[in-house]
């Protein structure tokens, strides 16, 4: 295994545990904002969905980046 | 004859090898390959999950906007004059099935409450001499002015209902969870 590869596996188990940390935070907004709805307090839900959006975008953008460096790994 | 038996032996062998290449054409994926995830592949999973939740939250954050009558009912209670300063009355809120108990406080203000006890759900009475909202359950006392639990095991506030006066009349506009 060649030291860029030894890099990108590192990478990829970290940006894994990253986004695996995120999908837990968006599931506990979830479980928030239902929480919220039962309490019939709305505003509550909307800012638990703007923070679960911006993790998602969040999590978007290291996929991105991983799958970017895996490409560059391929192409050298 | 021992010749021949072991000949027909390695047939049945050859047979059976055969039999076992049928088998694997049918069936190609082995039980490791099947259960092996990359990191890859987990990774696309939690991204999926990541914009399902998403998806998900925005969804529950719209039902308010979008099924109506989601919003807390404004309901008239009782009238101001019926109630004497140390006085209550009980009502229903947000639905019948939702006991309510309105007091009038020493100061002449109007307080009122969930009757439901937030610790085994019993139902509060209101405590003229102890100016406290009292479960005759566990003998848990709640605070008049604030809702708070100040003795026995109740642990969380009662959930408050709000209020609106218009001239004589009491409404009950929504209800907070302390």
């Amino acid at each position: 295994m060649s030291t860029r590869q030894a890099q990108g596996t590192t990478l990829f188990t970290a940006l894994l545990v990253l986004i695996g940390i995120g999908v837990v935070v968006q599931l506990w907004l979830l479980a928030a904002s239902v929480d919220a709805i039962m309490r019939h307090e709305g505003g509550a839900a909307v800012q638990a969905a703007v923070g679960s959006l911006a993790v998602f975008i969040i999590n978007g953008l290291l996929v991105l980046y991983v799958f970017n460096f895996d490409r560059k790994i391929k192409r050298d | 004859m021992a010749e021949d038996t072991k000949k027909s032996q390695d047939e049945c062998f050859e047979c059976k090898k055969k039999k076992d290449a049928r088998w694997r054409e049918d069936f190609p994926v082995g039980w490791e390959s099947d259960n092996y995830v990359t990191r890859r592949e987990m990774v696309k999973f939690l991204a999926l999950g990541s914009l399902t939740i998403a998806g998900a939250n925005a969804v529950v954050a719209a039902i308010p906007h979008v099924v109506k009558g989601s919003e807390m009912p404004k309901t008239r209670v009782a009238l101001a004059s019926s109630i004497p300063v140390g006085g209550s009355q009980l009502f229903s809120y947000p639905t019948a099935e939702d006991p309510c108990i309105l007091v009038r406080q020493q100061n002449g203000d109007l307080v009122a409450y969930s009757q439901v006890c937030t610790h085994l759900s019993c139902a509060v009475i209101h405590d003229e001499k102890e100016n406290a909202l009292f479960c005759p359950c566990h003998h848990g006392l709640f605070s008049v002015a604030e809702g708070r639990p100040y003795a026995g095991p109740p642990t969380r506030p009662l959930p408050r209902i709000r209020l609106e006066q218009q001239g004589n009349e009491i409404f009950a506009v929504g209800v907070e969870i302390g």
